[in-house]
Order: C-alpha cells, then structure tokens, then sequence
C-alpha cells in the first residue's frame, strides 16, 4: 500500500521542498519507489532543487486536464533510478486544480510507487487545501522562529480539522552554536510549544545552500544535514533511529550564568 | 557594524519561547494576548478568594468540545 505524505509548513521559505527533494531522496537510497509531486502551482520549485528544471514537458496540470498520460510527466531523478518528479506548472495557478481531481491524480499514482510526497505551497488557500486533500499523513516543517512556530501550530490545527491523524514534525534550521548561547529556541522549546511527534532536527549548513546551487541532494554526502535527511526518511520509513547529537540543551551553568546578565551589547 | 544594547535578564531565546507560547495560546483561543493574560488573573483571583488556595496550587482550565463519532477536541489553559 502506498503512503501518500503531504510536506507543508504554514510559513513560506522554512524547507518544505528541500525537506521533500531530500527525504525522497533518502528513500529512494533505501530502493523504495518514490514519486515527488510539486503541488506549487504557478511558484514551481522542485524542479529546481532536484536539478531537473531542464527536463521538464509535461507537468501534473498537463495530466489532470488529460492532456498526456501519467508515466508522459514524470521525469526520473538524476541519481537515484526509483526517484521520479512530477512537475507542477508554471504558467497557470491555483485555481486550475481542485482537491477532487489532486485525489484522482495521487490515486493514479498509487499503483507505481511505494511513497507519495507533496510539496505543498506555502499559506492555507486553494493549493494547501489541494495538497492535503489526498494525504494520508502530514509532515510539518518550521524553523525555531516565533513565526514560524505560530503558522505551524495553525496548520497543526488544520491538518487535524481535516481528519489527518498521523502529524509528524520536522525542525529545520538549528543552529547550535546560538542554541547553547541561549539566543535560538532549542528543540525541547518548539515540542512544549507543538507537542507532535518529531521526526527530525536539521541543522542549519552551508551545505544545503551549496547542494541548492548544483541541483543535488544532501543524501550520501559527509554532512551532518545530509545525515539528518537520511535519518528522517528512516524514521518514515519506520526505522527507529536515535537523534544525532546537535547538542540541543544549555548546559546548567549557562542558565545559572543567563540570571545574572547584565547589559549585552550586540 | 552596528552594536545594539540591551538590558536583559533573559536571553532571546527564552524571550521568543514566552513569545512563542502566547502567541499560540491567543490564537488557537481566539483571544489577544492581553486579553489572555487578563482572563488569567481574573480567574486567579475568584478562585482564589472562594477556595484559598496558596501558592503551591497549580489551575489549569480544560475546554472540552465533543465532536462526532466520539472525538474531543481538548484545549488546556496554564491559568497558574
């Protein structure tokens, strides 16, 4: 049985559709089949992450409207030969799909492969109501910002309305060093706040700005990001996998030393 | 660069958790900040004067919405 996944956040710009181009990837390390589907429709950036943006004809607004068949869209991953990428478009917008006809597509695609994820766009409109309309679980990602929390903790309520029981959590952009100096939420502080499951913490690397510029994922490479993606797509997989060690709690002398700060200057 | 000071007794990161924690108990009841805060003490305070309770007592509020088919939709209020 397929497991359809939707990736989304609230917040734009946290790591939805590096999350999904990664943890796709991890999976596909692991053989399993894996379909990505770009639900951005009009703001299409999958291609993009994956490096595929050159090879692109078809794309999921081409197979709703029947214009080709599913198998015409997908486009394989560079690397990883059970790794496909089902374009969104670029020319058109929202309000060209319905959450009807994205349950018709994902039911199309079910045959194929054993993991269904969808990157869904950033707010709480038309093109999230369509990306979560065929999920069976959510994987959330937010950053440990009082934003991004509070946009997290609204879709959290959303996905849950909408009967999606399985809301698992990704905490992107940790940043140790400003952790353990008190001036970054740790990952204990974000799950009091969220209180889901978490699924993985991934700490906030030039690699992933780097991998970003060549079109490639983290998966296999010597970074702790990539690690972390690794992890979480383990995790999904259900594989039980202990934390890497990001060191993510201040120390009791840093809490006693914090009582008696004066004047800091920045 | 520009240097900014300031006086703190706590550090950014316990600032936006506080943030953090009010800003998403305001939204998920539909009530602003100060409005929470307020309801808070008020409560505090009735029952306190009726149950005399002291310090070593915790409140806490339990808002109970029952759905169909036997769900609940449970929002917990840290009144103190």
């Amino acid at each position: 049985m397929s497991k359809v996944i939707v990736i989304t956040s609230g917040k734009g710009g946290v790591g939805k559709t590096t999350s999904t181009a990664n943890i796709g990837a991890g999976l596909a390390r692991m053989n399993k089949k894996v379909v990505l589907v770009d639900t951005d429709i009009g703001l299409r950036n999958l291609d993009v992450v994956m490096g595929l943006e050159n090879r692109i004809i078809y794309n999921l607004v081409d197979v709703i409207e029947g214009n080709c068949r599913i198998r015409q869209a997908l486009i394989r991953d560079k690397h990883y030969p059970g790794l496909y990428l089902l374009p969104s478009a670029q020319t058109r917008d929202k309000s060209a799909v319905s959450p009807e006809q994205m349950i018709k597509l994902v039911d199309g695609l079910k045959p194929l492969f054993d993991y269904i994820l969808l990157d869904c766009p950033a707010g709480i409109e038309q093109g999230f109501r369509n990306a979560i309309a065929a999920a069976d679980q959510a994987v959330v990602v937010t950053t440990p910002e009082v934003s991004a929390i509070r946009d997290a903790d609204r879709i959290i309520g959303l996905l849950e309305a909408d009967g999606i029981k399985k809301i698992d959590l990704i905490l992107n952009r940790i940043r140790i060093d400003m952790v353990r100096r008190g001036e970054m939420m740790s990952t204990e502080d974000v799950l009091d706040i969220l209180a889901v499951n978490l699924l993985g913490a991934v700490p906030d690397e030039e690699s992933v700005v780097i991998a970003a510029n060549h079109g490639e994922s983290l998966i296999g490479s010597n970074t702790l990001a990539g690690q972390a993606f690794l992890n979480i797509a383990r995790r999904l997989d259900g594989e039980t996998v202990p934390l890497l060690d990001l060191q993510t709690s201040t120390s009791l002398f840093q809490k006693i030393a914090s009582v008696f700060r004066g004047r800091e200057s920045h | 660069m520009n240097s900014r000071r300031y006086a703190s007794f706590l550090t950014s990161g316990e600032i936006a958790k506080n943030r953090a924690v009010l800003t998403v108990a305001s939204d998920r009841l539909n009530a602003s900040p100060e409005e929470l805060q307020q309801m808070k003490k008020e409560i505090a305070d009735i029952l306190t004067r009726y149950l005399n309770l002291n310090d070593a007592f915790e409140i806490r509020v339990d808002l109970i919405q029952k759905r169909n088919q036997g769900v609940q939709d449970v929002k917990t209020i840290q009144i103190k």
